[in-house]
């Protein structure tokens, strides 16, 4: 996907690029006195870098060349050459040190806002946005503004580099500097050159090694698919061809850097010391003129040069950085966000009663998935939610947790809307057991505490056997402190499930939502999972999405939903009686039982 | 140095173009000496007064044309040094794929897809800096470091050049040691950098969850503690690197310090002239590149040979699945019996299989059920000679399976695999992965046999729908039928499915089910799974336990039987019952 992104790079225009540009300097704003300061150490570092060789240019026209010099006066004039060192090193020092940190916080800022911006997104844009796409921004777009950033620094040192020295030159003598001048233009056409030249080439040598690891990370996950086909061969050839490709691109990009990066830069470098000696050279030949002054111009040439072989290099990174800011204010600028509550401070949930009065609710804004959806839950109550795929179940719930937000109707919990309550509360009160159990890198106290300190590891402890899940825990090595890899691949589906059982029952949540499994799951542990569910059921009020008979039967109600709409509702004995699509359904299941 | 000897074989392979990269390296350090000894001739010739129109015209002539030749020069040797290191690279990247290609299993579970990654990135970098930085730096500092010295001797005094030059060590040890410092500290940066990848990876894959407990406040407070501890390790990183710069200018403040002092009493006693200062100080300047150099040199090769080490041990790793000398090649055909008395996977204690023993008659369908964890999947892994370690035998068409081309075996069987893997390419050329020659129709028609061409269609852009593209999401029974549409279009001898109908509904699975069954007349069939249905028609049925087979027979035998069969046949009936349908 990102060679894609790459691939398919457009060229931002400049206005475009300058209000991206305006846009994430915000981020650095509460830093501005750090990056301030550090530019004022920038200014400070040019004003050392050129004070240096006028000691030199007066020590020699001064002193050495009107005949012998006191040793007095050389110590002086080395003295000060390097106590003046001694200042340029301390401010070089400092101005990378505090730029780089001041660099460093901003992109922390950035990460942070993204993070928080991330949170206060809704589900939606969870369901429609893949999770590479999003970690990519939040980690290697914040980290590419590092390098933007330095960016900026080298551009900073460049500007006041060639400004300070020129400024120095004019001091010497103007005719001369405004010879060196006409270096200007040609530097310009050269600059240009080299971006029209290196740009596409750098872009294009990125988006090859992007695909080449792209595909090389691919062999290595479907390895065993592709022996399986005895694709090797072929892969391999394939992969040669990228590789191949890289290596020409890379191969270019060199030939563009030899041809117009450093050593170009350097042959100027050396005409304009022609120029200098041609034009001091010419005019000695009519009137005497001071040598020192010729050093110091050649000297100055060279710190006016020098930068711009960095400042050149960096402009390719200039163009990533603005590439990656534009990606991270897309998301930062993403308003689907979780639905709003209303929030009524008193608000509580006491008893756990719900009710749906004729709500319907899409995701597109067009197409209803929930229409005029009614029914009640009293407090310690189940209701089983029964239907095909698209009928509506999960909308229910994605309703009653507020992952979306409804159009019409009113849901209401205790007798008042559920936008009333606060986020909080409605999180404590509800827990919802997920379809797939997500385990995090951790601990298993860590999974059943899930970051809330106020959870002792008694209560972890007692939730656990409460759930039948202490078993298998407690064969654990570390038991419940065992070790839990990425997503808990080490767990079989099972025992994922009955650690998020025992992670929303520590909660003592008023509401339960079942959202039950399909997956497999050998017979011992699915036994264990009912078993939990009966019990955690107990006392609370129970909306479960049902796959399973024993979960059903005994049920306060059962509502069968088709296409949006509930088309069946009662007992389990109701609605045999009545003969209507669950009895069709229960007659399956006899015949299931019969053979 | 001992790095340069190891790579050899390039450098001698691309002998030709080393050499004339050096000697052009060679001869600009040679060059780089005449400008400041024109500058300094220039002063003299100024402050003598001797200067004539001629001898200025002919200096400016030698130093432009100087300035031409360094270009030319400098453009040769960078694209040839740096070309090579490229070269390296791409060579050194090749025998590494290729070399993964032809691993076995134990080595993808030995090395994860991460760390091969790390090899194949930054090792390959600590390569191309040996033959490309590594090089150049080598040349370059000798050759500029001594003509420029045996200039700065020569040309201008002895005495100062032994003096000015003491400093200069310092720069080769400074930048020894705070590279030395630098990468250890970035090390630790990057851990964590990489902690706080995880961090979002985790978040962004668990949103649901964090979101259900309302724990958004503390998960954003966990993040803000790793974002911290990457500033706090950066910060160890700048303190040592903004370091570099002004290191290198206290060195160098100490030599001018006594250039200008022992410079100035040399022409106070009119040893030395103002031309010949003038020129040493630009020499003493051109040597702190190549004493720099020196110091990073080390670190080039120190991390280039440690990324060598890692390729090396990489390559040498050996795969345990190999042919035998005159292999049968002819494809495997007829029966398949399985005579295996014992198998433990290497690394673990006890057998993981014991006594497996059936007979497959060619063109029948063998049905596996069993727990998850039974035992199902590795009898199938042996069959795939994923593991060849084991006592007893695999027959196919009454010669061991080892005996066997690799060719000769799995070109002609189909294994549809648990978890499901499709490469982000189009759909058509996953389907067709196996020969991309084919045409579209062959294509589909695995796919409707697969019962998935509908589907497909459905999709944005057909059979060119790119998978994993962005807002196209496949269902874990989408990419089930795929992957079995891949295996159906080699019409396979044998054709396997690995629980690879778990994730469909009942009446897809029936479809496919009877569609392979017309297909496939006379061809062997395996079906491994965990829902009876996908088995119940098959020949005989295996019921697999802790390595080991406690039931068998025809679907109506094991009914009978009354044990895990059938308790497991009527529970799922059940369910399935309750589900109407539904997937």
């Amino acid at each position: 996907m990102e060679q894609q992104e790459l691939s398919k790079r457009r060229t931002i225009p400049f206005k475009e690029q300058m209000h991206i540009l305006k846009r994430i300097l915000r981020f650095a704003r509460p830093y501005k006195n750090e990056f301030m300061l550090a530019i004022v150490f920038s200014v400070a570092l040019a004003i050392t870098n050129a004070a240096l060789p006028r000691i030199i240019q007066v020590f020699i026209d001064d002193h050495l060349t009107a005949g012998s010099v006191a040793t007095q006066t050389i110590l002086f004039f080395a003295g000060l050459h390097f106590s003046v060192t001694i200042v340029r090193m301390t401010v070089w020092y400092f101005e990378l040190y505090i730029f780089n940190m001041a660099s460093e916080k901003t992109v922390q800022n950035i990460r942070q806002q993204l993070f928080e911006q991330l949170h206060r997104l809704g589900m939606r844009f969870f369901d429609q946005t893949s999770t590479g796409w999003i970690i990519t921004r939040a980690t290697n777009d914040t980290e590419a503004m590092k390098d933007f950033w330095h960016v900026f620094l080298t551009i900073i040192q460049g500007v006041f580099g060639v400004v300070i020295s020129l400024g120095a030159m004019f001091l010497l003598d103007v005719t001369v500097t405004l010879w060196i001048l006409i270096f200007a233009p040609v530097l310009l056409l050269v600059i240009r050159f080299y971006q029209v030249y290196s740009s596409r080439t750098y872009h294009e040598m990125k988006s090859k090694l992007s695909l080449l690891n792209t595909k090389l990370a691919e062999t290595i996950n479907g390895m065993s698919v592709i022996q399986q086909f005895r694709q090797e061969k072929r892969l391999q050839k394939e992969f040669e061809e990228t590789n191949a490709s890289y290596f020409d691109s890379r191969y270019s990009m060199v030939k563009i850097n030899a041809l117009l990066l450093s050593p170009v830069i350097n042959m100027l470098y050396t005409l304009a010391v022609v120029l200098i000696l041609a034009l001091f050279g010419f005019e000695a030949l009519n009137s005497p003129i001071e040598v020192g002054v010729i050093y110091a111009f050649t000297s100055y040439a060279n710190d006016f040069f020098r930068p711009l072989t960095r400042l050149m290099d960096s402009l390719s990174l200039f163009q990533d950085g603005v590439v990656s800011s534009s990606r991270i204010l897309t998301v930062m600028d993403n308003k689907e966000f979780v639905p709003a509550q209303v929030e009524d401070d008193s608000a509580q949930i006491t008893n756990g009663k719900i009710e749906f009065n004729n709500v319907s609710f899409s995701y597109d804004g067009q197409n209803n998935v929930l229409k005029n959806i009614s029914f009640t839950v009293n407090p310690g109550e189940t209701v089983a939610l029964v239907g095909h795929t698209g009928s509506g179940k999960s909308s229910i719930i994605n309703v009653l947790m507020r992952f979306y937000d409804f159009q019409q109707g009113e849901v209401l919990i205790d007798g008042q809307s559920i936008r009333s309550f606060p986020m909080r509360e409605l999180r404590q009160r509800t827990g919802l057991v997920l379809q797939d159990s997500f385990l995090f890198y951790g601990t298993i106290k860590d999974n059943i505490r899930l970051m809330n300190e106020e959870i002792s590891d008694r209560n972890i402890i007692e939730a656990a056997r409460f759930v039948q899940a202490d078993r298998f825990i407690e064969e654990l090595p570390g038991r419940y402190d065992a070790k839990v890899v990425e997503r808990g691949a080490s767990f079989s589906s099972g025992q994922k499930q009955l650690i998020s059982f025992a992670s929303t029952i520590v909660r003592d949540p008023k509401i339960l939502i079942l959202d039950e499994a399909t997956a497999n799951i050998d017979t011992e542990t699915e036994s264990l999972i009912q078993e939990g569910l009966q019990r955690m059921r107990k006392g609370r009020t129970t909306v479960a999405i049902a796959h399973r008979l024993s979960t059903i039967r005994d049920a306060d109600q059962i509502l069968v939903l088709d296409k949006g709409h509930i088309i069946e509702r009662g007992t389990h004995d109701e609605l045999i009686a009545r003969g209507g699509s669950y009895k069709d359904m229960y007659e399956l299941q006899n015949i299931g039982l019969q053979t | 140095m001992g790095i340069f000897k190891r790579l050899s074989w390039f450098f001698r392979k691309e002998k030709r173009s080393y050499l004339t990269g050096i000697a052009a390296l060679i001869i600009v350090a040679v060059l780089q000496l005449i400008p400041p000894r024109i500058i300094g001739i220039v002063v003299d010739e100024i402050q003598m007064g001797i200067i004539t129109t001629e001898s200025l015209v002919m200096w400016l002539a030698i130093l432009a044309s100087t300035a031409v030749g360094q270009y030319i020069l400098r453009y040769s040797w960078r694209v040839r040094i740096w070309g090579n290191a490229a070269k390296l690279e791409q060579i050194v990247r090749k025998q590494l794929f290729d070399h993964f290609t032809n691993m076995d299993n134990q080595f993808f579970q030995k090395y994860r897809t991460g760390d091969l990654m790390a090899h194949a990135t930054n090792d390959l970098r600590g390569l191309r800096m040996v033959a490309g930085g590594g090089i150049l730096t080598m040349a370059d500092a000798i050759s500029v470091g001594l003509t420029t010295l045996l200039a700065m001797i020569f040309i201008v005094d002895w005495r100062l050049t032994l003096l000015a030059i003491i400093p200069l060590p310092l720069l080769a040890l400074t930048s020894r040691v705070l590279g030395k410092k630098l990468h250890l500290r970035f090390r630790d940066a990057q851990a964590a950098f990489s902690h706080l990848n995880d961090k979002v990876q985790e978040s962004i894959q668990g949103i649901k969850v964090i979101k259900t407990f309302g724990q958004e406040t503390e998960d954003i407070e966990q993040f803000s503690r790793q974002t911290d501890n990457v500033v706090v390790k950066n910060k160890a990183v700048y303190k040592v690197d903004s370091l570099f710069d002004p290191a290198i200018t206290f060195i160098m403040g100490i030599s001018y310090f006594l250039t200008i002092f022992i410079g100035g009493t040399l022409i106070s006693a009119e040893e030395i002239s103002v031309g010949d200062f003038v020129t040493f100080i630009n020499y003493i300047g051109m040597l702190v590149w190549p004493m720099f150099a020196i110091g990073r040199l080390f670190n080039i090769i120190e991390r280039g040979s440690a990324s060598y080490d890692r390729i090396e041990s990489l390559l040498r790793e050996e795969t345990s699945i190999a042919e035998r000398q005159g292999a049968i090649d002819r494809p495997v055909s007829g029966n398949l019996t399985f005579d295996l008395s014992n198998f433990s996977y290497p690394d673990e204690e006890g057998p993981t299989l014991s006594d497996i023993r059936f007979t497959l008659e060619a063109g029948g369908t063998l049905g596996l059920v069993g727990k998850t964890g039974a035992g199902k999947t590795t009898i199938l892994k042996l069959l795939l000679r994923e593991y060849d370690d084991y006592k007893g035998s695999i027959r196919y068409g009454g010669f061991d399976i080892r005996d066997y081309t690799l060719d000769a075996l799995l070109k002609h069987v189909g294994y549809v695999p648990q978890d499901n893997y499709l490469f982000s390419d189009t759909i058509r050329e996953n389907i067709r992965f196996a020969d991309p020659t084919l045409d579209q129709q062959a294509v589909e028609a695995a796919a409707k046999l697969a019962d998935i061409h509908d589907d497909i269609l459905g999709l944005p852009n057909g059979y060119d729908t790119e998978v994993g593209e962005r807002g196209v999401s496949l269902s874990g029974g989408q990419k089930q039928r795929i992957s079995i549409a891949r295996a159906i279009l080699i019409n396979p001898e044998l054709m396997i499915l690995d629980d690879s109908l778990s994730a469909v509904d009942a009446k897809t699975e029936e479809s496919i089910l009877s569609g392979l069954k017309d297909l496939r007349q006379g061809q062997t069939t395996i079906i491994a799974a965990h829902r009876i249905s996908s088995v119940m028609h098959a020949e005989e049925i295996i019921v697999v336990d802790n390595g080991e087979i406690i039931e068998r027979g025809t679907h109506q035998q094991l009914l009978q039987k009354a044990g895990w069969y059938k308790e497991m046949y009527e529970q799922q009936q059940l369910e399935r019952a309750m589900e109407g349908g539904e997937s």
